[in-house]
């Protein structure tokens, strides 16, 4: 089966998006200039866009997909043909993904993720019709959980009335855990600081355009009388603040207004979005563990963003907000909370075991080799910023400073916890981080001593979780005691699993 | 839970196939910095670029050192042990490690033999998980073989959810 033919309209609509800019650029900022490297990319250029949208039509004729026997059997490529099978056993989340393109012609994207390895682990519908993104997914699922086989291959159209009625259903059975209120968005917008987005988009635009002003003395003028009037800067300042605070209160909305975290047995459903809808679907069993993360801005606002470690890998292409994340501004009871009752199986405890004193001097002594490489760059090399002779050991003696309170904040951080099945560790400095998995998620476990450590008897853990890439955590300088209990914990692992003959 | 030791160790060879290949790396370390030294002071490079050379041949100087000291000690502190359930590592001179490898997630096992291995009659065992390996350096040909065969055998056990 071919894929919808409005994937060729989306793709061009793509290529055109991404080669605006170089286009605008070559063609209309620079279409004076006869330095070569504009003149011959101005060919190129255009040699590429043409090559591509060959490529396109053509591969719209190459590219097909079908379903039999449970898997999906993808089909591509023009020369080197390529062909891959993603059994529906195997996929993991599912994404759909709707933006401005989409809604325009009343369509949508969906994508089905699975945790196998190589470039074809997951099959992407860029443009599907809303009805048959419902049969997919109501085609997948059934298959998933072995509900009598549906006869394959049937025309889609008499099934589409069915699926939607079950779809509804499936809708109806889900739980709402959390959907944020207005007064959560404005403290979200404050905190994500993103109204500070405009510095470097300011910045950024100067840096661009600030060479292709023409004639930048006749502006000259203007600037030193715009200097001299103290109170002109002042409300230029306050103007460009209230305009950033505004763009950044708009961004906050357009991204997590509409948010949505609902779940039913089996599943975890997120749903967001404004303008470019996003929904994804990722199921229980799949997920390999949790983390919390508290950057220090959200420390001070008590918020936390808590994300799923699952081992589908992340499709990075088109998704601004990166699809692991619950929602990156809970109030970290409510994400506490919210992990018990989207996971029955996890436990969140508040009261954990802390590090001694004796981890704390450890913390301290350890040499800090970013701010001795630095220090020597900046002895050797002793520049002086803002004409500020003495700014190089200033520098040196900050970075000394931000080095020992990021360390100190580690030790007041680090707390650990195993509990019967399931082990919970908090650690990191300014940005905090709390792990929390269950020991069968656990894929291998090590525990290390460097001499330092040694004469503290003290350790470094870590432990390993399959995602991609694979999933390493580490937590330092606890006590060896700790880790002997911990690996005595692990070895008991058996006690969780299931096992079966393979091969 | 007493300090845990490991049941086996690895073959009394390894010492010496292990001073042998360090000290071949580091006599190659040693030519390319002869060279590169020449070449700075044919070409006449920049100071800095002396300066790294100088720090790398301190470095090489270190290493072949710590080379001739570092394989006895590293022999001694190998253990290993390999169960039903568990593949169990533990070394490290300055910096010790215990690793423990569940069965189940063991995707393959191999071993390999070099020139000098060959000659002193031993065998590197190489176990990959799915996001990791890990290598017992050296082993009696014997040993390596049945280890692999019985790795190969208990690996094939998989647990249900994966």
């Amino acid at each position: 089966m071919r894929y919808h033919p409005l994937t060729c309209v989306f793709r061009i609509y793509q290529l055109i998006r991404n080669s605006l800019f170089v286009g605008i650029f070559l063609f209309i900022i620079k279409r004076n200039s006869d330095f070569w490297l504009f003149e011959y990319g101005r060919f190129v250029f255009v040699g590429a866009i043409l090559l591509r949208l060959i490529y396109i039509i053509v591969s719209w004729f190459v590219e097909t997909y079908e379903w039999k026997e449970r898997a999906f059997h993808i089909k591509k490529g023009i020369f080197v043909k390529h062909s891959s099978t993603i059994p529906f056993s195997r996929i993991q989340n599912v994404t759909r993904h709707t933006t401005l393109f989409h809604k325009i012609f009343g369509l949508t994207s969906i994508t089905f993720e699975t945790a196998m390895d190589g470039e074809d682990d997951a099959i992407t519908f860029h443009v599907v019709s809303k009805q048959y993104a419902a049969f997919l997914l109501d085609l997948v699922k059934v298959e998933e959980s072995q509900v009598p086989e549906v006869e394959e291959k049937k025309e889609t159209e008499p099934q589409v009335e069915e699926v939607k009625e079950s779809v509804n259903r499936v809708i109806t059975n889900r739980n709402i855990h959390f959907e944020p209120s207005k007064r959560d968005l404005f403290k979200a917008s404050f905190t994500s600081l993103s109204f500070l987005a405009i510095i470097p988009i300011v910045t950024a635009l100067y840096d661009l355009f600030g060479p292709l002003i023409p004639d930048s003395e006749q502006y000259e003028g203007v600037f030193y009388q715009i200097m001299n009037n103290r109170w002109v800067i002042f409300l230029l300042s306050i103007i460009a603040v209230v305009i950033a605070v505004i763009i950044g209160i708009l961004r906050t909305f357009s991204r997590y207004g509409r948010y949505r975290i609902s779940s039913n047995d089996t599943h975890i459903y997120i749903d967001r979005g404004l303008l470019a809808e996003t929904h994804f679907a990722i199921e229980k069993q799949k997920i390999q563990g949790l983390e919390i993360e508290q950057t220090l801005m959200k420390r001070i606002f008590g918020l936390a963003e808590v994300k799923l470690i699952s081992s589908a890998s992340p499709q990075s292409e088109e998704h601004t907000v990166s699809i692991n994340s619950l929602y990156p501004f809970l109030p970290l009871k409510r994400a506490y909370q919210l992990i018990e009752e989207l996971l029955p199986d996890y436990h969140v405890s508040e009261s954990m075991n802390r590090l001694t004193k004796v981890s704390m001097y450890i913390k301290l002594i350890k040499p800090s080799w970013i701010w001795i490489i630095a220090t020597l760059g900046l002895i050797y090399f002793k520049p002086a910023i803002f004409q500020i002779d003495a700014a190089w050991w200033l520098l040196s003696l900050t970075l000394l400073v931000i080095v020992i309170v990021n360390r100190m904040l580690d030790y007041l951080h680090t707390k650990y916890l195993i509990s019967d099945d399931q082990l919970q560790w908090w650690h990191g400095g300014l940005t905090s981080r709390m792990f929390i998995t269950k020991r069968k998620r656990v894929v291998e476990m090590s525990y290390s001593q460097s001499m330092l450590q040694k004469f503290f008897d003290l350790v470094s853990i870590s432990t390993m979780n399959r995602s991609t890439p694979t999933r390493i955590e580490t937590i330092d300088d606890v006590p060896l005691d700790f880790a002997k209990t911990f690996q005595d914990w692990y070895l008991h692992r058996q006690k969780d699993t299931t096992y079966q003959q393979n091969g | 839970m007493s300090e845990q030791v490991l049941e086996y160790q690895l073959s009394p060879n390894f010492p010496k196939v292990q001073i042998i290949s360090e000290t071949i790396g580091n006599v190659i370390g040693f030519i390319v910095l002869v060279v590169l030294f020449w070449l700075d002071n044919y070409f006449e490079w920049p100071t800095w670029a002396f300066w790294i050379l100088f720090g790398l041949l301190v470095f090489n100087i270190v290493g072949t050192i710590w080379g001739f000291i570092e394989p006895k000690y590293l022999y001694r502190s190998w253990r290993y042990q390999i169960d039903k359930e568990f593949l169990q590592l533990s070394y490290g001179v300055l910096k010790k490690e215990w690793t423990t490898i569940p069965m189940s997630k063991i995707q393959s096992v191999s071993t390999s033999q070099g020139p000098i291995m060959r000659k002193y009659q031993i065998r590197s065992i190489k176990v990959e998980t799915m996001g990791s390996s890990h290598v017992i350096p050296g082993l009696e040909e014997q040993i390596a073989s049945e280890w692999r065969a019985q790795i190969a055998e208990l690996a094939k056990l998989k647990e249900v959810d994966e």
